[in-house]
């Protein structure tokens, strides 16, 4: 993890509530993995105070880690890797962001905390989105589907809910990609989980989710009825994002805490108590 | 010559800038993102005789160039501080100041007696002012006659640890100083620093976060799962600089100023008020370097004013 000055590289509104910013990813960096997130400064010097945390929607370029031993690359020559994130305009913060334009710099800090882990040999991964938590499952849904055959594993399904088609991203979405509506003006009618229930994933389903809170509970009966495992990427406000602060606290089931930042994003969502 | 080290009590500190409790954790959490050993001192999460989970969640809530806390001192409890955390601080240049909080007088004390026991704890920051949990914080923060009890209390177990260290030919052997945080919610903030100084209190950190709270409209609730929490970052920062202003003329003993420290600026104020040292908190989730550049900035100035110590710069406020 860092702190540096990322260089816009785009941003574009993907629906009429949602955003893609593209930023340039330090040569330095390694690649993030799928779930792991940033935390960004979306205002002035002195508000507002607290960053704001993001998946990593997307990543594109070398992984430092596999590069050639023999290369000389150095922090900060770029070195062409991108990196994504998708965010919903809803308070002041994102309305800030919202008003950047490429070649602006951004304040990034990251890559933060734990993400998803490969599915099981001779799975079916299938991936729920829902809302705004579409940003991870379709970085998760990129790296899956390259890594499929090399992990033993069927290849990914994603399956993204909206309240309406007026949500749904214009562009980015995976070939083979299940759009749902809770009001039918698109897709299939009802919840990605309700989609999932219908759904006949030809091989015992590992599944990964994020959304809300409702959606994420109705995925952990499915995985509990199909003794499938479950990984949840949560969502929490924070404030240090290192595991400091103990702020971004999510409640598991026993009734003991967990820092979304440090001990997540990704839990087993079948130990989260999602208040339903 | 710019000499940055200050001294609270028998402990001299590097420098005046320290990460405030709360918000940098027990330091190990910031390690690649920021330079430790340019730190002044390190104030630990708070401490408590037996581990917490904290209050429920939502903690945190976004404000006006500030925030709201409801963490509910959360810790892993003494033993495993001691187990754990405090071998990850004993190598750092800093002073380490431990917080010490609890629900009950006794619970303060035991924390202090433990650590009296311990290498590498250089002082203790008595937190009577948090504005989080049920019992204890603010209630020991805000009555004067109580405040002197706990001070007391503690003052004589930080003398009687040290006398211990020194007869086993220690070389640790000197006092640690003992500096009660005060809350600014009270109706007259000096009261309450007289009375810890007269009970031994070797120094005072001004100040802890004022009690808010933040409604969301549209949900017609309110946003913290407490109700209220603690409000930090810039907005406070004139409560904080006229706290420090004073209470720094009512005492002898050293200031530590804090609240809403973001830039240089902001320390000099408080160091101008009358503070010795200053902490960064919420600061610092925004920024981790912001202590090593609120430090530079005022070696900077001191080297513009001519000045050799930082306690000189309180002298300069017309």
């Amino acid at each position: 993890m860092k702190r540096f000055d990322a260089r816009i590289t785009s941003l574009k509104a993907i629906s009429d509530d949602y955003y893609e910013l593209r930023f340039a990813w330090p040569a330095a960096l390694r690649r993030p993995e799928p779930g792991a997130f940033m935390t960004v400064r979306a205002g002035g010097a002195y508000d507002p105070v607290l960053r704001r945390p993001f998946a990593f929607s997307d990543f594109r370029g070398a992984d430092p880690d596999a590069a050639d031993p023999g290369s000389n690359r150095s922090a900060g020559d770029g070195g062409g890797a991108e990196a994504a994130f998708i965010f919903q305009r809803r308070g002041r913060g994102t309305a800030y962001l919202a008003g950047l334009r490429a070649g602006e710099p951004l304040d990034v800090l990251g890559p933060l905390g734990k993400g998803f882990t490969p599915p099981p040999r001779g799975s079916r991964p299938v991936l729920l989105a829902g809302g705004i938590g579409l940003g991870p499952m379709l970085y998760l849904a990129a790296r899956l589907a390259d890594e499929a055959s090399a992990g033993g594993f069927e290849a990914p399904i994603l399956a993204l809910g909206f309240r309406t088609k007026d949500y749904i991203p214009r562009v980015g979405l995976p070939p083979g990609a299940v759009v749902c509506t809770d009001d039918g003006s698109a897709g299939f009618a009802g919840s990605a989980v309700d989609w999932l229930w219908g759904f006949d994933p030809g091989a015992p389903p590992a599944l990964y989710a994020c959304g809300p809170a409702a959606m994420m509970a109705a995925a952990e009966l499915y995985a509990a009825a199909r003794g499938a495992p479950y990984q949840a990427a949560t969502e929490q406000w924070m404030a240090c994002g290192v595991g400091a602060c103990a702020g971004c606290a999510v409640r598991l089931k026993d009734g003991s805490f967990r820092r979304a930042c440090a001990d997540g994003p990704v839990f087993d969502g079948r130990l989260v108590d999602w208040g339903a | 010559m710019t000499d940055l080290r200050v001294r609270i009590g028998e402990l001299a500190m590097p420098n005046p800038v320290g990460a405030a409790s709360g918000a940098f954790g027990y330091g190990e959490e910031y390690d690649g993102l920021t330079d430790l050993s340019r730190l002044g001192a390190i104030y630990t999460k708070a401490v408590t005789p037996e581990p917490r989970a904290g209050n429920p969640v939502p903690r945190l809530a976004d404000t006006p160039a500030g925030m709201l806390n409801s963490i509910g001192l959360a810790n892993p409890g003494l033993e495993a501080f001691v187990r754990d955390k405090l071998p990850g601080l004993r190598g750092r240049a800093c002073a380490v100041i431990v917080n010490v909080a609890g629900a009950a007088e006794d619970d303060y004390l035991r924390v202090v007696e433990r650590l009296e026991a311990e290498e590498g704890v250089g002082g203790y920051e008595i937190n009577v002012s948090c504005p989080n949990v049920a019992h204890g914080g603010l209630a020991f923060g805000t009555d004067a006659a109580v405040l002197a009890r706990l001070t007391r209390r503690l003052a004589d177990a930080a003398r009687d640890g040290a006398r211990a260290r020194a007869a086993a030919g220690r070389p640790d052997a000197a006092r640690r100083p003992l500096i009660v945080k005060l809350s600014p919610n009270v109706t007259d903030i000096t009261e309450l620093a007289r009375a810890a100084e007269g009970a031994g209190a070797d120094a005072l950190s001004c100040i802890n976060t004022l009690v808010g709270m933040v409604i969301d409209v549209k949900k017609k609730s309110q946003v913290l799962a407490m109700g209220s929490g603690g409000l930090s970052g810039p907005a406070i920062r004139p409560v904080g600089v006229a706290a420090v202003y004073r209470v720094s003329r009512a005492v002898k003993i050293p200031v530590i100023g804090l609240g809403g420290i973001s830039a240089a600026d902001d320390a000099l104020q408080y160091l101008l008020a009358g503070a010795r040292a200053v902490q960064l908190g919420t600061a610092i989730f925004a920024r981790p370097e912001a202590p090593a550049e609120v430090l530079d900035g005022i070696a900077a100035f001191m080297a513009r004013e001519g000045l050799s110590k930082v306690e000189e710069i309180a002298g300069l406020l017309r």
